[in-house]
């Protein structure tokens, strides 16, 4: 009889996919008049996994013959998709009735695509961090093209689905050169291997194909095309769900990535990050000038705070990981309120999404442009809002780290960032309404707009909690 | 020259010469099938059936071999050539190569690989691709109506009998034919998976198109479906291939659950039997029930051929598989 | 030993040959068609080396099901594939240069192939002993050390059927639906009435 592995450091996986399961049972059997409970109880299932994760976490822990890992890093970026997914999630419920795109199916493959988020963060192989991004990916581009009846939706899904299809060979294909040069796809393994001093070149083409295809999915330039199309097309609801959650969990794969396995490497793979870094940076800033959607708006927005992340990881080094993963909870707030007030966009019972349509909000809801002006100043990095040290803290480490260039194109992209961001803020306050948006605001969306906006605020004036949080996780990550 | 007649060439001979005794009798047993068929149908609907070539019309197969060999091979002018004559040889082909595997008594096989079983369900798996071909080379309607029915008949009813496979296989715990067999030494599967053997049959009949589930040929509804535009050898292959495909299915119907070749009860006079003639026998029987079903029930409407794939054979026997292993770890009883 | 290498240069020769012929066949069904042989030919290259398991197991799942789905497609869409291809003349530089590109840097890489030495060691993948078939040591893999991933791939596919039936399946209206347990459990006396019928009378 073989031994049972310890599932106890997997259990909020397996907790979220087994909940999945009987969620969309019951789903099915209770039709889809039953969305919203079972949307409530996706949400409850969610916060369950965040208390399990929170009673497995600690120190570090491998377990499944090394395929998974546990730890604080672990702990902290999980917190953060849990809590990005079930705040999207509940803001999506209302929107998801109005649009008559309510079925049981839509919670469920948020959950699942939830566990595949929480997989990908635990990966410690190669292999496992491939199956968890599909198992992430897949569940996404259902909910991407999931307003089937909308060409838009079903080309937004289709398009998302290609090209994501295409970047899962190309990181495969690195995988292939990887285990191909060191011998392994385990990364205690390959950081042994490469700690040993042995790098081919091999091994390198095999490193950019895998960062090619990560980036992919972290939509950084120069792999960033499909962001906005698919932004704009899916479903707001969903949109919301993909600049936040897969987001984090993207990142939190792609820096336990670079930092365990490759860390040896960090000279080599350094280039690359820098390279992509400025790319999103510069072109999440200029592009977005020109656009007067604002789901495009906002995907290109996405495009520049995932380079301004980068920034940390480029550096390579504890003080920059804690850069990311603070820039990352903060950018989570920002984006959600963000995303909720645009949710409430609607006129005459429909939904709008042009930025032009916003005018006059301080008029006709003081509160709403109230919070969604401190987003917005807080995106673009003007203190007092969380925003501004999040991007202190990523430039702080790259000079520390000495990428003095990288820092200085980090700042000028924000000035020029500021110009869109100060712009939304500039129609809500000064410009007159052409039609007024509707007053309906679902009660979730007020609460939330409201927390996120508090959030903002407060983690300007008491960063330290968090900070500390970061610091904490980042330092598990530099341990072994 | 020694070496190399030892080597490469007595071997090679000597499986060309195993082929061919495998291949000739079986050739002649589809043969008799067309005849029993034709027989049996007889005899459930009172009629007499072929009687007039040969004694009790014996020759009569032969008489229509003979004349579909005489006649004319049409190809029509919309047809896609290519495919259209390769159709008809795959799946006579796939209807003879199958039994590279079959163990006709302990050690009387061909080919003992280790993973007969799996073999076998990619070869009976295959089976469609002879008639989605022919449905699409045809360039006629009918033809590719019986095509797609087909198409998606088998790959439907290749579902449930996987997992009727699977829980022999667990059973045996090997996949290996020959082993499959002497597994049964105690008691044939049948006894214990009853549910599954019923299940495999069924299946059976919809994996090589037999009523009630002969949608893909209906004559009434498709004019014979995907063999419409096929005449003489084209349609000859077809039909040796198809009755040899039925064959086959008992075959693997004996080998999983009817003991194989093996006695039904190891005692004298009934192992003096060579193990070849029960499994004949066994096949033959098989067959019988093949017939009485076509000569008894009318056939499925499409809609509820689908739904008894898979609203219930499929979670059936999905139980059955957590059934069987659940029962074979609670009492200790897996194969080693 | 030389039927064995004959055997694996036709496998190999037919495998490219047909994998060139599916993106080179005007006919999309006949694409497909080479698809399948070459399948094929992949499974005549895992029995040279022992892998007789995923031999059959390539064949049962992609030439059995999911080549029949393809060509099931294939052949219902009627779609005008030259038109389609009417594009490739153009695209062909740009799509020559990439992959003259790529040969040129897998030669880089081959040409410095230098696989670790602590990489060697670190394969730790131990052959079977020779009385264990290659199904069971599969089994014993995949059930133990990669339960994970085994398990994981389960629900990748679980995500795919959901995702299949929320994108396409339609309830439709006024369809009428067979209700097999009303049918079955239908009584004779509720629908089959004896009357006595008079001459010329009529019921």
């Amino acid at each position: 009889m073989a031994q049972v592995p310890n599932l106890i450091p997997a259990l909020p996986e397996i907790f979220l996919a087994v909940a999945a399961m009987a969620l969309l049972m019951l789903g099915v059997f209770r039709g889809d008049g039953s969305t919203r409970l079972v949307s409530w109880l996706s949400v409850a299932a969610l916060v369950v996994a965040g208390g399990l994760v929170l009673a497995v976490g600690g120190p570090r822990e491998v377990t499944l013959s090394g395929l998974f890992v546990m730890d604080r890093f672990g702990v902290f970026m999980k917190l953060l998709v849990l809590l990005g997914s079930a705040l999207t999630l509940i803001l999506s419920m209302t929107y998801v009735e109005r649009e008559q795109m309510s079925r049981v199916e839509y919670p469920v493959l948020i959950v699942l695509s939830t566990t595949g988020m929480l997989m990908m963060v635990s990966a410690n192989d190669l292999i496992s961090l491939y199956v968890g991004l599909e198992t992430q990916s897949l569940a996404a581009y259902v909910i991407a093209a999931f307003r089937r009846d909308s060409a838009r939706s079903s080309e937004a899904g289709l398009k998302y689905f290609v090209l994501g299809a295409l970047s899962s060979g190309m990181l495969l294909y690195g995988s292939s050169l990887v285990y191909g040069f060191a011998g392994s796809t385990g990364f205690d393994r390959l950081a042994a291997v490469l700690a040993a001093g042995s790098v081919s070149t091999g091994l390198l083409v095999g490193l950019v194909f895998v960062a090619a295809g990560v980036a992919f999915k972290l939509s950084a330039v120069p792999f960033h095309m499909w962001t906005p199309d698919v932004y704009e097309g899916s479903p707001t609801s969903v949109t919301a769900f993909f600049a936040v959650a897969p987001k984090v969990a993207a990142v939190a794969l792609f820096v336990r990535l670079l930092i365990e396995p490759f860390g040896s490497l960090v000279e080599q793979w350094r280039q690359i990050v820098w390279f992509m870094s400025v790319g999103s940076m510069l072109l999440g800033s200029f592009a977005a000038i020109g656009q007067s959607n604002i789901k495009r708006l906002m995907a290109y927005s996405s495009i520049g705070h995932v380079g301004y992340a980068l920034v940390g990881l480029a550096a390579g080094s504890e003080l920059g990981v804690r850069g990311v993963m603070f820039y990352l909870a903060i950018y989570i707030f920002m984006n959600i309120g963000a995303f909720a007030v645009i949710l409430c966009m609607r006129q005459n019972g429909r939904a709008v999404e042009g930025i032009q349509d916003l005018s006059g909000l301080s008029k006709s809801h003081p509160m709403l442009a109230l919070a969604m002006a401190i987003f917005m100043f807080s995106m673009a990095g003007i203190p007092p809002n969380a925003g501004f040290f999040a991007k202190l803290f990523v430039f702080q480490a790259a000079i520390e780290a000495q990428l003095y260039v990288l820092a200085v194109i980090g700042v000028l992209s924000s000035v020029v960032g500021a110009y869109y961001y100060l712009r939304i803020v500039k129609v809500m306050y000064f410009d007159d309404a052409v039609e007024p948006l509707d007053r309906a605001i679902p009660a979730e969306s007020r609460v939330l707009v409201a927390a996120t906006a508090l959030f903002t605020l407060l983690f300007f004036f008491v960063p330290a909690p968090l900070l500390e949080g970061a610091a904490n996780a980042a330092s598990s990550l530099f341990a072994g | 020259m020694v070496e190399f007649w030892n080597g490469y060439a007595w071997p090679t001979i000597w499986i060309v010469i195993q082929i061919v005794a495998i291949i000739v009798p079986l050739l002649v047993a589809v043969a008799y099938l067309t005849y029993a068929e034709r027989k049996v149908l007889a005899a459930m609907q009172l009629r007499q059936g072929p009687n007039l070539v040969g004694p009790f019309g014996l020759l009569q197969p032969f008489a229509d071999g003979l004349k579909l060999f005489a006649k004319e091979t049409v190809i029509p002018s919309g047809a896609n050539r290519v495919v259209f004559v390769a159709a008809p040889m795959m799946t006579f082909f796939l209807g003879l190569v199958a039994w590279a595997v079959i163990p006709f008594g302990e050690g009387i096989v061909l080919a003992n690989i280790n993973v007969g079983v799996l073999y076998l369900f990619a070869i009976s798996s295959l089976g469609v691709y002879g008639i989605i071909m022919a449905g699409w080379a045809s360039n006629s309607k009918y033809a590719f109506l019986g095509g797609l029915r087909s198409a998606a008949q088998m790959v439907s009813y290749e579902v449930s009998i996987g997992l009727v496979i699977i829980t022999v296989l667990l059973c045996v715990g090997s996949l290996n034919l020959t082993d499959v067999v002497l597994a049964q030494r105690t008691v044939w599967f049948f006894i214990p998976l009853f549910p599954m053997f019923v299940v495999f049959f069924i299946s059976a009949l919809a994996e090589t198109n037999r009523a009630p589930f002969d949608l893909p040929e209906g004559e009434s509804e498709l004019v014979g479906g995907y063999n419409v535009e096929y005449s003489s050898m084209t349609f000859a292959l077809f039909f040796l291939g198809e009755y040899a495909n039925m064959i086959l299915m008992s075959a693997m119907t004996v080998i999983l659950f009817l003991g194989g070749w093996l006695p039904p009860l190891d005692v004298p006079p009934l192992n003096w039997i060579p193990g070849p003639i029960w499994f004949a026998l066994k096949i033959a029987l098989v067959l019988f029930f093949f017939l009485w079903v076509r000569a008894t029930v009318p056939r499925y409407r499409y809609d509820q051929l689908m739904r008894l794939g898979w609203k219930v054979f499929l979670p059936f026997s999905l139980v059955w598989v957590l059934l069987t292993a659940g029962v074979l770890i609670a009492f200790d009883w897996l194969p080693k | 030993m030389i039927v064995q290498g004959l055997a694996f240069y036709m496998f190999a020769a037919i495998l490219v040959a047909s994998a060139v012929m599916v993106i080179s066949a005007r006919n999309p069904v006949h694409s497909v068609l080479f698809l399948i042989l070459s399948f094929f030919n992949a499974a005549g290259l895992f029995i040279l080396i022992g892998a007789e398991f995923v031999a059959m197991i390539l064949v049962i799942v992609y030439v059995g099901a999911v080549a029949v789905l393809f060509l099931f497609v294939v052949m219902m869409l009627d779609i005008d594939f030259r038109a389609l291809r009417s594009g490739l003349l153009r695209y062909l530089p740009i799509g020559g240069t990439v992959g003259l590109i790529l040969l040129v840097e897998l030669a880089v890489v081959l040409g410095a192939w230098a696989v670790a030495p602590e990489a060697t060691t670190g394969v730790a993948a131990p052959l079977p002993p020779p009385e264990i078939t290659n199904t069971r040591a599969i089994g014993q893999l995949i059930y133990t050390q990669y339960v994970y991933l085994f398990q994981a791939s389960g629900l990748i596919l679980f995500i795919a059927m959901i995702g299949a039936i929320v994108l396409t399946l339609r309830e439709r209206e006024g369809v009428r639906r067979q209700n097999i347990t009303r049918q079955v459990s239908r009584r004779r006396e509720e629908v089959v009435a004896v009357r006595k019928v008079p001459t010329r009378g009529g019921v």
